[in-house]
């Protein structure tokens, strides 16, 4: 067990103008499971490759424990990896691929069989040892992939996107059991994901990646509350933060023909760029006020999930052109007084909800 | 030549029956059952394949003006045992069966082996110079054999190799054409997160290359082995030039039968059967897994 350090790591692919990775710096504690979350082309699998040893570090240094691993080769750092499509050997038995690094690692027979064995055990593969991938179903490779890494009792596990070829019950499924399974085990973890709901219930603490560069790291609840740009606000929680700009005037910023409340001190610093502001209020934090009250929307479509329902709204009212934002402004509400398609609501955001970023920077302030 | 055409249709046997398994196997998966146009164009084909082989038995076992006769015997008959002793005092054939399957063996195994290696590193190695490389040796194949045969045969005169066995098997130990086939083969059947998964598990590159990149390229090595093998046996330009009657392979013990001022047909067709069947023997044997290998190949795609 060991914990994991990203100093200053960059990767410049060839012939690349910009890095893959760039300058990244994490720090991941002892047996913590830290999920690295972005979209897609972000550096995630970078990131993780250049800390398997299969991707070159072309800046900055990678470290397991005290140790500087930047240049050792994959089979020095003591680490397991779970690949996206798994990459069992297709010519082994479930028990052969679980016991390859082993036999590598020139371990006695009877030992290997013990420990697949109980590999097997845990993840419920036991009656597969003898068959080979092919004949497996995409839940079991998935476990075969997963046996083949915790069989080593390795310093760090690696996994990229391990579920992303599951289909979405068993994804939730396997979720749980892999949080569960690792927990147990005690092992640092460093998880690569695109789904922001994998990673934050799975992660005790979430690195947001854009364009190669860290944007936040933090636990799943602070990310969630106090996102530290307007990327993370936008990109982190299902449906999306809403998020607005609009000019700051007295007493706060004009969204359409209302002005939502910013205290002077924060609206100041916010404006300072251009005078503009973005603000950021999530679905659940939205109720209803009364007519003229809040900001004008008109209901387009109503989303009922049973236990909640959602509304897609348009600005409305005088100025609403002038507002910028990307979408629909998305609310929560109860499923039972839930409007309807084509009425109009007047909104207001609770009480310490608003998140605000400086337009020009995209950066928070508080 | 008589002599060099009858194997070389013995090649020409094999594609049209792989074909056919082909064939069927896909048909197999949609309507379950060959259709009659596919058993009348099966049987047409078995029956142009096989006849080449039964008339050489048929000529073997009449004399020349018998078989110039008409209409021409369309059956084989006792004669040829006779015909066969004779061609095996006239040629030591024997010896050159040996040596033909000591020969096409070394060849088949050190290109099957060479060019795997070769066309792995070129399909997923990175290494300073890799696309040169790999045009040098592509472009190796449009060198005609014959402009190398004095130099080689200098060369192998200096070593004093001249009606040795060696002097047929190093020229034609690596082909370019094995390593191209080998490179496109594992290109695309070799996911490169194998062998990530390997070098995470731990292995050296040469422990990859034998417990990972050797099964999954086993069926292209199969279908390598059935092609050089069967061209290092029907080879017959470079070993009458190196080799002599004293020490040949099946090919050029073939070539000194029957000779005399007029050919006896019969005798040569009867050393000839007899240079066929080390290869009909193996295929018989070999010739299903080969195929099951190219179409595991096919199926997993
Ligand atoms: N071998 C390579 N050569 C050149 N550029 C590459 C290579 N691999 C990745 N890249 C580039 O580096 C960037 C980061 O790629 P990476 O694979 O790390 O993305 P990712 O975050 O894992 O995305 P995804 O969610 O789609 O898997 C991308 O812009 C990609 O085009
Ligand atoms: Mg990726």
């Amino acid at each position: 067990m060991a914990t994991v350090t990203f100093d200053q790591a960059t990767r410049i692919y060839p012939r690349a103008e910009r890095p893959a990775v760039d300058a990244l710096d994490l720090a991941i504690a002892d047996g913590e499971f830290l999920v690295l979350v972005g979209p897609s082309g972000c550096g995630k699998s970078t990131s993780l490759r250049m800390l398997a040893g299969l991707e070159e570090v072309d800046a900055g240094a990678v470290r397991i424990g005290e140790r500087d691993v930047t240049d050792a080769p994959p089979k020095d750092r003591d680490i397991a990896m779970v690949f996206q499509n798994y990459a069992l050997y297709p010519h082994m038995t479930v028990g052969e691929n679980m016991g390859f690094a082993l036999k590598l690692a020139g371990v006695r027979k009877s030992e290997i069989a013990t420990r697949v064995t109980e590999a097997a055990k845990i993840l419920d593969l036991s009656d597969y040892l003898e068959r080979r991938p092919k004949a497996l179903s995409g839940g079991q490779r998935q476990r075969v992939a997963m046996g083949r890494a915790i069989v080593r009792s390795p310093q760090v596990f690696l996994m990229d996107e391990p579920l992303s070829n599951l289909d979405a019950k068993l994804r939730v499924q396997t979720r749980t059991q892999i949080a569960a399974l690792v927990q147990r085990l005690g092992t640092t973890t460093v998880y690569v994901t695109h789904d922001q709901v994998e990673a934050m219930t799975m992660g005790d603490r979430v690195a947001v990646l854009k364009d190669g560069v860290l944007q936040q790291c933090d636990t799943p609840g602070a990310l969630y509350d106090r996102p530290a740009n307007v990327f993370v606000a936008g990109f982190i929680g299902s449906p999306a933060m809403n998020l607005v700009t609009g000019d700051a005037v007295d007493g706060g910023v004009r969204v359409g023909s209302a002005v939502l409340p910013v205290p002077r001190d924060q609206l100041d610093r916010a404006a300072a760029g251009n005078g503009r502001v973005t603000v950021g209020f999530r679905p659940e934090s939205m109720h209803q006020v009364g007519p003229g009250e809040g900001i004008p929307v008109l209901v387009t479509v109503v989303e009922q999930l049973g236990s909640d329902a959602y509304l897609y709204t348009k600005l409305a009212g005088e100025g609403a052109d002038d507002v910028l934002h990307p979408s629909d402004v998305v609310v929560r509400t109860d499923p039972r007084t839930a409007a309807t398609a084509g009425q109009q609501l007047w909104l207001g955001v609770r009480e310490g909800a608003l998140h605000v970023f400086d337009a020009s920077t995209s950066q928070r302030v508080d | 030549m008589a002599t060099i055409a009858l194997p070389g249709t013995e090649t020409a046997v094999q594609p049209v029956d792989v074909a056919a398994r082909h064939r069927r196997g896909g048909r197999g998966g949609t309507s379950g059952k060959a259709g009659p146009v596919t058993y009348v164009l099966l049987v047409v084909s078995a029956i142009l394949s096989i006849f080449p082989l039964y008339w050489t038995i048929v000529a073997g076992s009449h004399t020349n003006a018998e078989i110039a006769g008409s209409p021409p015997p369309f059956l084989p008959n006792a004669t040829i045992v006779e015909n066969i002793k004779l061609a095996l005092e006239q040629a030591p054939i024997g010896k050159a069966i040996l040596n033909s399957i000591i020969v096409a063996g070394s060849i088949t195994v050190g290109t099957v082996l060479c060019c795997t290696l070769a066309g792995f590193a070129f399909a997923k190695l990175q290494f300073r110079g890799r696309g040169l490389l790999l045009s040098l040796v592509v472009g190796t194949m449009m060198v005609p054999v014959q402009l190398g045969v004095i130099p080689l045969f200098m060369l192998i005169a200096q070593l004093e190799w001249v009606n040795q066995l060696q002097a047929v098997i190093l020229p034609t130990r690596v082909s370019a054409f094995g390593v191209f086939f080998m490179r496109q083969y594992l290109v695309s059947a070799l996911p490169n997160e194998l062998l990530e998964a390997g070098r995470v598990d731990g292995a050296s590159t040469i422990r990859i290359f034998w417990s990972i990149v050797v099964p999954v390229a086993r069926p292209a090595m199969a279908v390598l082995a059935m092609l050089t093998f069967l061209t290092a046996w029907n080879e017959f330009f470079w070993p009458i030039i190196a080799l002599t009657e004293s020490n040949p392979t099946v090919q050029v013990a073939l070539a000194g039968l029957g000779s005399g001022y007029v050919p006896q047909r019969a005798i040569i067709m009867a050393g000839t059967l007899l240079g066929t069947l080390p290869v009909l023997i193996v295929f018989a044997f070999l010739g299903k897994q080969i195929v099951g290998g190219i179409m595991q190949g096919a199926v997993k795609g």
